[in-house]
């Protein structure tokens, strides 16, 4: 399992969500909320797999959060 | 393992050379978070980016190819591009902060000029009642004002023809 720490203050949750819709056929995700992060929790069929999709995964949500009107980020 | 890379503070920058990653630390004070977007966004096609915030006054930005074999020299090279690239959008920010007054003024006038000429509704509608434009040099003068014979001297003009005004 590959965790992915996405810090609250940088990433919205709708951000994250989205990311997570996207990239849920090619693995198991799960999103665990911290106090600080969203971790999501990446289980695939190798350790590589795992890295490409949670790096991949970052990389779309890292997309909506930049895009994203400012008064909708946290 | 994280590395610092010879040259640069390890508290700013370190490498882990078996996951092909480089986590850089920025000033929150001096990078904008829109800059750092901006940056960042840029480099997602060639490689993972994870941004984080570790304390208040700092940002962490880590940029991990997405191919894991990666040398210590193209990844230094990679993480200067971004801090340049992080520092050209910080600067196009702040141009943009300054300048956002004169933008939207002039994007305001554009539009507003797009519109076309107001309409008997529009004209209807306006307020004349407004104070008229301020003029503290007297430019908005019509011509007769500024140029055209006092009144005085129109009265004499007038007499000197035997009262005839023409």
């Amino acid at each position: 399992m590959t965790e992915l720490r996405l810090n609250r203050a940088l990433y919205p949750r709708a951000a994250v969500d989205a990311a997570v819709l996207v990239y849920a056929p090619y693995g198991a995700l799960e999103v665990v909320e911290e106090q600080a992060h969203w971790v999501v929790r990446v289980t695939a069929a190798s350790r590589d797999r795992e890295r490409r999709i949670a790096g991949q995964l970052g990389n779309y949500s890292l997309g909506l959060s930049a895009t994203s009107p400012a008064e909708s980020r946290p | 393992m994280l590395t610092p890379i010879e040259g640069i503070p390890g508290d700013l920058l370190q490498v882990d050379l078996e996951a092909a990653s480089v986590a850089l630390t920025v000033d929150a004070a001096l990078y904008p978070r829109s800059a750092l977007y901006g940056a960042a966004y840029i480099f997602i096609d060639r490689c993972f980016v994870l941004l984080d915030k570790p304390d208040p006054d700092h940002f962490r930005v880590t940029l991990s190819w997405k191919t894991q074999d990666a040398s210590a020299e193209a990844l230094r090279a990679l993480v200067g591009e971004f801090a340049n690239e992080l520092l050209s959008c910080a600067w196009r920010a702040q141009i943009a902060e300054e300048n956002r007054a004169a933008m939207e003024a002039t994007t305001a006038r554009v539009l507003a000029g797009a519109m076309g000429p107001p309409s008997l509704d529009d004209l209807e509608k306006f307020d004349f009642t407004d104070a008229p434009l301020e003029d503290p040099l007297g430019i908005a003068m019509s011509w007769e004002e500024k140029y055209g014979k006092k009144k005085g001297a129109q009265d004499e003009e007038t007499q000197d023809k035997g009262g005839v005004q023409e």
